[in-house]
């Protein structure tokens, strides 16, 4: 993966007004509900990520979108009082199979948070431990596959003379890297981005957006984001939730362009949200 | 407009200027108060050193640097022999022992409190815990002597002899006769008592993980335990250490517990459940009847504790530091 420029100047709509022809579904999300204790969030989702594409999901606080992101990996597990039905689908693999072994379910649905989250160790560190979870290597091995993964969250030359100091001494925008790195290196098949960029200055995100398509080559992207502008910038589809409804889901380029439904409308031109 | 002109008519520029003054001697007093608080603390502790030292100065005189390797400990022999080895090695290793015990329990239930334990049982046992830090410690000592003591004695003792019978240093850890009182029972009861410390000091901290951190974790695949070990535990590092030197802390000063249970034997066992003695033991079994020398040594004693709690905390700190410096901070 080839270093980047900073480039604050990005396209409005990526990769240009042609959309990238259909990909192959990668999740299959059919009938989903979710509720929080008896608060129904989600209701009767059906939508479908497609392989090595960026899906984006817009709407007004509250809508749903960052619960539903927290479906694909089964992070609601953590928290007592909180149910969904229906049919979630990682290619043959089923979510929500109760039975299904999470620690390697977040193996290949990785995630970034909002706000950057490194562990309380060093940088080095931060990337080894999690590819220490599943795999026994080398220390040179390992050491190339830190470089890898920093290269690949496009940290490498900011960060390689200091690889030992803590991953708290960076600043947000790095840190934001360094947990885009992190994710990356225990090669997960899709990433899950929540807000990435809502913490950054704006020539960080620039930063993290391109690399979001950099990485859209060889992963399943799904990035919730407040900013339209970055959904238009950075994802190949669009979906537009409203009260946990999901509204619209097309092309990128249609729903910016041309929504059918006058609620994406109204939001996309700023009428309410 | 009007109401406002009105106001500043009302309150002039000289009344102003004496409000604001008379804020501002709010403001030094309140400084004063506050200084003299703090200032307080240093010159409590500096009295409580000056005086100690003045004590324990005949003995000092007396017995010089011997006095700390000196096992024997004859008050009442003429001229009286006065030697801190037994209390001092008593301290350390009921100390240490406690410690080894409470450490790993104390986060387990911190552990399973914060990440594992289902709602309806939290409250339970932070309860207890809680209850457990509010017994008297006395209580502790009587429920040692009429109910460990015999356990250990009758049952565990030979349990552990027969083990580690022949095994070297080990063997000679568990050995000798059965006593009700002795250094491990005491040990016991301390762990007991400092269990609370570390507990509900690392429950507190860990409830200041951030959420998305455990989640960031359990994100790229950790379970349970490599989320503790990995963030948890080194995010809140600082703060587990203080709830262990707090713990520590009242380890090596704990008296009335302790006093009841250890034997009060100034002789060194290498056995671990032979009598022993502990600084603060001796200090409360002998002061009420000591006069002079033997005083004063009791006085030394005193000042010895204090010098060897400043001791390990500091080296905790240290030891802190170190643990900082390797985490890359």
């Amino acid at each position: 993966m080839s270093e980047m420029s900073v480039s604050v100047s990005t396209p409005a709509v990526h990769p240009g007004s042609q959309p990238l022809p259909e990909a192959p579904a990668k999740v299959t999300v059919r009938n989903l509900n979710f509720y929080y204790g008896e608060h129904h969030a989600l209701k009767n989702i059906n939508l479908a990520l497609g392989t090595n594409r960026v899906t984006a999901f817009i709407g007004p606080s509250g809508c749903g979108k960052s619960t539903l992101l927290r479906i694909f990996n089964r992070m609601y597990d953590l928290y007592p009082g909180q149910r969904v039905s229906g049919q979630l689908m990682l290619d043959q693999t089923n979510i929500l199979d109760p039975k299904l072994d999470l620690n390697l379910l977040r193996a290949r649905v990785g995630m970034v948070f909002q706000k950057p989250t490194p562990f309380p160790m060093t940088i080095y560190e931060n990337i080894a431990f999690g590819i220490r979870l599943y795999e026994k290597i080398s220390k040179s091995e390992m050491d190339d596959r830190v470089e890898k993964a920093l290269r690949g969250g496009a940290l490498w030359n900011e960060v390689k003379d200091k690889l030992n100091a803590s991953g708290l001494s960076l600043s947000g925008g790095q840190q934001q890297r360094l947990c885009i790195a992190r994710t990356v290196a225990v090669r997960p098949e899709v990433i899950l981005f929540d807000e990435p960029c809502s913490a950054l200055d704006p020539i960080s995100t620039a930063k993290v957006e391109e690399l979001i398509q950099e990485l859209s080559e060889n992963y399943t992207i799904a990035i919730v984001t407040h900013n339209m502008q970055q959904a238009a910038r950075v994802s190949d589809k669009t979906a537009f939730m409203y009260l946990g409804e999901l509204i619209e889901f097309d092309d990128t380029s249609k729903i910016f362009t041309s929504p059918t439904d006058r609620r994406t409308q109204d939001y996309i031109t700023g009428r309410f949200g | 407009m009007a109401v406002q002109s009105d106001i500043v008519d009302d309150a002039g520029p000289y009344d102003r200027a004496k409000a604001l003054s008379a804020f501002k001697l709010g403001d030094v007093t309140f400084y004063w108060i506050t200084r003299l608080s703090a200032i307080s603390v240093l010159l409590i502790l500096g009295g409580i050193i000056l005086s100690l030292i003045v004590g324990a100065f005949p003995a000092m005189k007396e017995y010089g640097f011997a006095f700390l390797w000196t096992q024997r400990w004859a008050p009442s022999a003429d001229p009286p022999v006065l030697g801190a080895l037994g209390p001092m090695y008593g301290t350390l290793v009921t100390s240490f022992i406690a410690m080894l015990i409470a450490i790993p329990v104390g986060l387990g239930i911190a552990i399973f409190l914060t990440e594992l334990c289902p709602q309806w049982l939290r409250r339970p046992i932070g309860m207890a815990i809680e209850l457990l830090a509010g017994i008297p410690s006395i209580i502790y000592g009587m429920w040692g002597f009429f109910v460990l003591g015999p356990f250990l004695a009758n049952t565990f003792q030979p349990f552990m002899i027969k083990i580690f019978d022949g095994v070297p240093v080990l063997g000679a850890i568990f050995a000798g006769p059965p006593s009700y009182l002795s250094l491990f029972n005491a040990a016991l009861i301390l762990a007991i008592m400092v269990l609370p410390f570390i507990t509900s000091i690392s429950v507190d901290v860990f409830k200041t993980v951030p959420p998305v951190l455990k989640e960031a974790a359990y994100g790229v695949g950790c379970t349970t335990w490599e989320v503790v070990r990995s963030v948890v535990i080194p995010y809140t590092r600082v703060g587990i250490i203080g709830g262990v030197m707090l713990a520590l802390g009242r380890a090596l000063g704990e008296t009335m517990a302790v006093t009841f249970i250890i034997g009060n034997s100034f002789r060194i066992s290498s056995s671990i459940f032979a009598p022993g003695t502990t600084i603060s033991a001796a200090i409360a079994s002998e002061f009420a009847e000591s006069d002079g020398l033997h005083q004063s040594g009791l006085i030394l004693l005193g000042l010895l504790l204090f010098v060897l709690t400043f001791f390990v905390l500091a080296g905790a700190r240290l030891m802190l530091m170190r643990l900082e410096k390797k985490a890359g901070n």
